[in-house]
């Protein structure tokens, strides 16, 4: 029974797409051409996109930040290049098993796997997880595959409530029967299939403990709502099950954060994607995800001027200005996904006001008032923000 | 006046053991090692500079026997022309009598002391003759017996023997007895010398036979026996009043102006003139009174400006008259005082410099061929700087050879020379030391020069080195050859420098294989996985390519590959 208005569920538009054997392929493939370029005498390579600020660009079309075209080639016969060559090979080589035998590891399984002492030499394969993160993200973008669907996976942060049917292997359980606690998001959603998604929205949570509020509320079940907690900035595995349900089960997704510049920055990661993964964006962005809260004017509408909070750092307009929450607040203002009246009036204002706002702050009014009256009241009335 | 005669008698009788004894540091005999190492300088000496006027290439022989405690037996023989039975008494008794003595020629003896001094040594220490065994190759060898006279400084011959000569030996052997000396082999022994004596002379073939009976061999490297050098006639710069004097004596001409013309270089009848006009110029301001006006004349004069200080004077025709006369006088009453007017006035005059055709550098390729042979650097290169002059007229030349690697062990040593004859004394304050610690040898690639496998030689070739003291094992720090060695060695230093940064760049290059090499086996071994070909075979593949990029590498002289920078 929706009972929102403004919130509704869309057609999806992808569809479980998780295949092995694309990725085996795709390794094999970059081997093979390896062993070819050797066998004809030509100095083999791997062309990787390049990471960093100078290779991302803002889509303006897709409204998700994209990795640019930038390569950088990775030779054998280099000196500086010839080390990292073979660590490519050797975690390739090491995914494909894991793939193929239907094994996850994670980062650090990975690293420890890897890691031994090159024979007749003091050097060590990986001398550091610092070595070997960095060359599993070089073949997530040259391969244009997930860590996830490499096998490969983050520790796991987020958890989800509301009625959803998930199978997970060979388990198939509803997210809403597994107690308040809800269900841990793992690193890898990749495999997951929605067996039944019986919600008109997810609302993403920035704290756990509001998460926990809602829950407790009974407001995924009075809204119909799917609440996914976030736990600060949004996990890979969070980002990439907030994609999933909205493109593959059409699910509205809305975002609820404190009204701080770290609050609206992990809603552009989740809605644009993020500078450090701008290669992932088409997987992990959710471009049309909104924004319910908290707003600088929900203080003034609610009356909550009394729990606010003074912004860190110093002002523009004072000496040695802006710093801290100031300097963050105006970086935003220029990013290119909130160049629209409504981010830059809600940015203007929390400059002005000098304050910051945290979503357990409207347990000022009363425990339930979020539940019952703050959230169903702006969603139902589609009060959010682009 | 009997006493006085007495006493005049005796001081007669004693004056050339006398003048031995006294001058026995400045003939290089103190301390015992150093004397025995100047005994086989003489001889050695002697035998080198035989054989180069015969143009026969030198195999000489040493043999140091101990005979008892401080008491050894020097045998030094040769195979140069040998010495006619007439004159054994003269090469080896008349002290201050040598060949080359007052000429003005490049030469490796001293002052005609040599050998006769080594005889002398040997008698004043042991008492001992010494025996001299030589032939010129004709049917009779001769053995003689010789000692000093020392009254009458002549050569004796104590013993004579004849001998038949069936297989034609030629050459000449001599054995001295000597006491009060020792073999060590140190820096300034008999080895060390006769090793840099080898290398400074790559055309001679040296023998060394030590007290245990060891032999040691310095063999020849070059077959060519260098040119002795030419006399040259002296340079107005490079002459003293004395020289003036005593040659104005000797001389065949009949005029002052003719002999100037005919016994020194560089000097014409315009240059007379010229000398005219500066000497009677000299005798002007010499009567200038006030001292100010006087040193203002001087520096005018010597700007060249003769002349102008000759008409500043009233009646100056007059005194170049006259000084025009003293030119033509017969050259044997030219006075001590007009010699003396003569060499001031060459300080004012330019002159061209001196002629340098008598300088006899050892030559690069022989320096090389030397450092090589006796050293076996793994690196070797020579320069010899074009000839220069010193203190105005007095020609000299630089010749630098250096050695890295190899057989040379770590520690920097330096060799020096001159005119070829190693200096084993007296190194702090020789200019050759001098010059060789003002390089900066970091600028050529040499970071530590203590510990650096190199060994330095330098020559100082000139027919007057400035010696700093009497030992002659100092070469004096005048600017113009400190200048010259450092040039020289500046040259060789780059050319170090550059073999040096080529032995880097391919020890860099074999590194940089071990680097690719290294990581074959990983790559192997994740690339069958992926690919699931045979390990051993994509190893082969690897390891194939990177010989292959190395030896094209390696012809090309180049570095491998273009390196794409990658970012971190």
């Amino acid at each position: 029974m929706p009972k929102s208005k403004a919130v509704k569920r869309s057609q999806p538009r992808e569809h479980f797409a998780y295949d092995p054997q694309k990725v085996l392929s795709k390794l094999e493939e970059y081997g093979r051409r390896v062993l070819e370029d050797i066998k004809s005498g030509k100095n083999p390579y791997f062309d990787i996109p390049m990471r960093g600020l100078g290779n991302v660009y803002f889509d303006e079309k897709r409204k998700v930040i994209k990795m640019g075209d930038k390569l950088s080639r990775r030779y054998f016969l280099n000196v500086a290049h010839a080390r990292k060559f073979m660590q490519t090979l050797l975690i390739m080589s090491y995914v494909k098993r894991l793939v193929a035998e239907g094994k996850h590891a994670s980062l650090r399984e990975a690293y420890y796997a890897n890691k031994h002492t090159i024979p007749g030499t003091k050097e060590n394969t990986f001398e550091d997880q610092r070595e070997s993160d960095p060359i599993i993200e070089d073949l997530e973008r040259m391969l244009g595959v997930l860590r996830e669907e490499m096998h490969l996976t983050a520790d796991r942060r987020g958890y989800i409530y509301g009625d959803i049917v998930i199978r997970d292997g060979e388990d198939e359980f509803n997210t809403s029967k597994l107690g308040m606690g809800g269900w841990a998001v793992p690193g890898t959603v990749e495999h997951l299939q929605f067996v039944e998604v019986n919600v008109d929205y997810a609302l993403v949570v920035e704290t756990a403990a509001m998460a926990d509020r809602l829950i407790e509320e009974k407001f995924p079940k009075k809204e119909n709502a799917l609440i996914i907690a976030t736990q600060g900035q949004a996990s890979r595995g969070v980002r990439r099950l907030i994609h999933r349900l909205h493109y593959e089960e059409g699910l509205p997704i809305i975002v609820f954060t404190d009204g701080d510049p770290y609050g609206w920055y992990i809603y552009s990661t989740i809605k644009q994607g993020s500078i450090n993964l701008a290669y992932l964006s088409e997987k992990l962005a959710t471009p049309e995800a909104k924004f319910v809260g908290m707003t600088m004017d929900d203080i003034e509408r609610y009356g909550l001027k009394n729990v606010t909070e003074k912004l860190k750092g110093i002002p523009p307009n004072k000496k040695g200005g802006p710093t801290g929450d100031y300097k963050r607040i105006i970086e935003e203002m220029n990013y290119p996904w909130f160049q629209n009246k409504e981010w830059q009036r809600q940015l203007q204002l929390a400059l002005k006001m000098g304050v910051r706002i945290e979503q357990q702050a409207l347990a000022n009014k009363s425990l339930e008032f979020v539940a019952k009256k703050y959230l169903p009241e702006k969603i139902n009335n589609g009060e959010l923000l682009p | 006046m009997a006493e006085a005669k007495e006493l005049f008698k005796e001081f007669k009788i004693q004056s050339v053991s006398e003048f031995f004894r006294r001058n026995a540091a400045m003939l290089g005999y103190t301390g015992k090692i150093r004397s025995l190492t100047t005994v086989v300088h003489e001889a050695v000496t002697n035998s080198l500079d035989a054989c180069e006027e015969a143009g026969i290439l030198p195999y000489v022989r040493v043999e140091i026997e101990e005979l008892g405690r401080e008491h050894y037996k020097v045998i030094v023989e040769d195979n140069g022309p040998g010495i006619p039975e007439k004159f054994i008494t003269h090469v080896f008794g008349k002290m201050l009598a040598g060949t080359k003595a007052h000429r003005n020629i490049q030469s490796r003896g001293q002052q005609g002391i040599g050998i006769s001094g080594a005889v002398m040594f040997a008698q004043i220490t042991s008492g001992k003759a010494t025996r001299v065994i030589t032939s010129t190759g004709d049917d009779k060898i001769v053995e003689a017996w010789v000692k000093i006279d020392v009254d009458k400084n002549e050569g004796k011959i104590v013993k004579k023997e004849k001998h038949p000569n069936p297989k034609g030996w030629r050459g000449t052997r001599i054995e001295l007895e000597v006491k009060n000396v020792k073999y060590v082999r140190s820096k300034q022994g008999v080895y060390w010398y006769l090793k840099l004596t080898a290398i400074a002379n790559p055309h001679a073939h040296i023998e060394l036979i030590e007290p245990d009976g060891k032999l040691i061999v310095f063999p020849r490297s070059s077959e060519e026996v260098p040119k002795p050098p030419v006399e040259m006639k002296p340079h107005p710069r490079g002459v003293l009043t004395d020289d003036v004097y005593r040659m104005a004596k000797r001389t065949r001409r009949n005029t002052v102006r003719r002999f100037l013309i005919g016994e020194f270089s560089r000097i014409s009848d315009k240059k007379v003139d010229e000398l005219i006009k500066y000497i009677a110029a000299l005798r002007l301001i010499k009567t200038e009174k006030d001292k100010a006006v006087q040193d203002q004349l001087y520096e005018r004069l010597m700007n060249g400006e003769v002349d102008k200080v000759l008409r500043s004077f009233k009646g100056y025709t007059k005194v170049v008259k006259q000084v025009a006369k003293l030119m033509e006088k017969p050259p044997e009453k030219l006075s001590w005082h007009e010699a003396e007017e003569i060499v001031e006035a060459f300080k004012y005059m330019k002159f061209l410099a001196p002629p340098t055709h008598g300088l006899r550098p050892i030559g690069e390729e022989n320096i090389e061929k030397g450092l090589k042979g006796i050293l076996k650097p793994e690196f070797v290169t020579a320069v010899t700087r074009p000839p220069k002059v010193y203190s105005g007229g007095i020609p000299f030349q630089v010749e630098v050879g250096l050695a890295y690697g190899g057989e040379i062990s770590s520690g920097f040593d330096l060799l020096r020379y001159a005119n070829r004859v190693p200096l084993l004394f007296d190194a702090g304050s020789c200019v050759t030391t001098l010059a060789a610690r003002s390089i900066d040898w970091k600028r050529y690639k040499v970071d530590d020069l203590e510990r650096a496998p190199i060994v330095l030689m330098i020559n100082v070739i000139s027919v007057h080195v400035p010696y700093t003291g009497t030992g002659k094992q100092s070469i004096a720090n005048v600017d113009e050859i400190h200048n010259e060695i450092r040039l020289a060695i500046m040259d060789a230093a780059r050319r170090l420098q550059t073999y040096l940064s080529g032995k880097h760049r391919r020890l860099y290059q074999v590194k940089r294989k071990k680097t690719f090499e290294k990581y074959v086996p990983e790559i192997a071994r994740a690339l069958s996985i992926l690919t699931g070909e045979p390990e051993e075979e994509i190893k082969n593949y690897f390891l194939r390519f990177i010989e292959m990029k190395f030896a094209q590498s390696e012809s090309e002289e180049r570095a491998v590959p273009e390196e794409v920078t990658e970012n971190a």
